[in-house]
């Protein structure tokens, strides 16, 4: 406005009309500002938080199961959610992890259906069920969750374990599994499965 | 004295000055330009998403082996049906509190019960055979417990599916929801 005061003087309408005529065409000509842009901060927001939450429960989920050529779990029509509850067992065409510590490499699957994982790692002979190395790290797994189950206030008499296997696991190896988890107090096991729709075969 | 109509002058610079003004971009506010960070989120969710919809998980509860008929089993009525189920070579074996099934699950007596079908597991009569039996008394109504077992070679994958077959009949009504694994001695 300070332009104003340049108004020539010498010609014309006075100084208060000219500003005046000034001031009513500013407010003729005055719209508001257009919005030539989208605020897209609050969907940011909230993409990102959708982002981070999935990302974070996938990674803490059982659901994250690694699939390759050496452990592909079943398939089943169950629609239950899966449990997160126990110490993590699995059973691949090659080894046996607890947690995600390696226990022990198993033979082929010639041997695996005819005598498990061989009279080498048993208690006592080829047809026992007790896998010792398994069993080992069975124990120590079962003594940190006891002290974790007791400082959640869970009943801390027995241990869970979810057990995710390969699908071509024979049975004899399975029970072999299930055996020694019994004789290590774990109670209760989830069988994890790969959930699918009726009719896909 | 000065005049009472504006003159030429002042009319083009009233006009130039009361036009309203032109922001440049420095002067917009400083947005900064989140677009290309937006595409790349909108990507990774989208990502994310298809991913965990191909990779539902669930898991089947069970228990403890039982060895030669003994075990952790709940305490069952004398009127149980007792079913035991088992997965051979030939078929399904099936076991009940009055004997063993004879083939096409048709009363008591030798065989297996679910014979193989072109080669390969029936399940569906499995499935049948089952709903049939719990439905044989009304004492049965009410039990969920099966026993399975399996010849050593037998597949993991067989299992989880012999599971799948008892749990519930073809129109989805509960029938064995309670798996426990049997070792033959």
């Amino acid at each position: 406005m300070t332009q104003a005061a340049a108004a020539p003087k010498s010609t014309g309408a006075s100084m208060a009309k000219y500003k005046a005529a000034l001031r009513r065409a500013i407010r003729r000509n005055y719209h508001e500002p257009e919005i030539n842009f989208l605020n897209i901060t609050a969907m940011l927001d909230i993409m990102t938080i959708i982002l981070v939450f999935l990302l974070k429960t996938l990674g803490e989920s059982t659901a994250s199961v690694p699939q390759s050529d050496d452990l592909k779990i079943p398939t089943s029509f169950i629609t239950s959610q899966p449990s997160m509850e126990g110490v993590v067992v699995t059973v691949s065409k090659s080894q046996i992890l607890v947690g995600d510590d390696k226990v022990m490499t198993l033979p082929g699957r010639q041997s695996l259906a005819q005598s498990g994982v061989g009279a080498q790692y048993k208690r006592s002979g080829p047809n026992d069920l007790y896998i010792v190395p398994l069993g080992n790290a069975l124990q120590a797994a079962r003594k940190t969750d006891k002290l974790v189950r007791q400082a959640k206030g869970q009943d801390a008499s027995m241990s869970e374990a979810i057990i995710i296997a390969d699908n071509t696991t024979p049975y004899r190896l399975f029970i072999e599994v299930l055996f020694t988890l019994g004789q290590n107090e774990f109670g209760k096991y989830h069988l994890m499965v790969m959930q699918k729709k009726k009719g896909t075969g | 004295m000065a005049e009472d109509k504006l003159s030429t002058a002042q009319v083009a610079r009233i006009r130039r000055l009361s036009q309203p003004k032109e922001l440049t971009p420095d002067e917009e506010g400083g947005e900064l330009n989140i677009v290309p960070f937006l595409d790349i989120i909108t990507n990774i969710l989208i990502f994310v998403l298809a991913t965990i919809s191909v990779t539902f998980t669930a898991t089947i509860e069970t228990q403890p082996p039982a060895s030669g008929g003994s075990g952790v089993r709940k305490e069952i009525e004398s009127k149980a049906l007792n079913l035991t189920v088992l997965v051979g070579d030939f078929g399904f074996s099936i076991k009940a509190s009055g004997g063993n099934v004879a083939e096409g699950c048709s009363g008591v007596g030798p065989g297996v019960a679910i014979p193989m079908k072109g080669g390969q597991l029936d399940y569906d009569a499995l499935t049948d055979c089952a709903a049939k039996l719990k439905g044989s008394s009304s004492d049965f109504a009410d039990e969920t417990q099966v026993y399975i077992s399996a010849n050593p070679g037998t597949d993991y994958q067989t299992l989880i599916s012999t599971i799948d077959a008892l749990r519930s009949t073809r129109q989805g009504d509960p029938l064995f929801t309670d798996v426990n694994f049997k070792v033959a001695k």
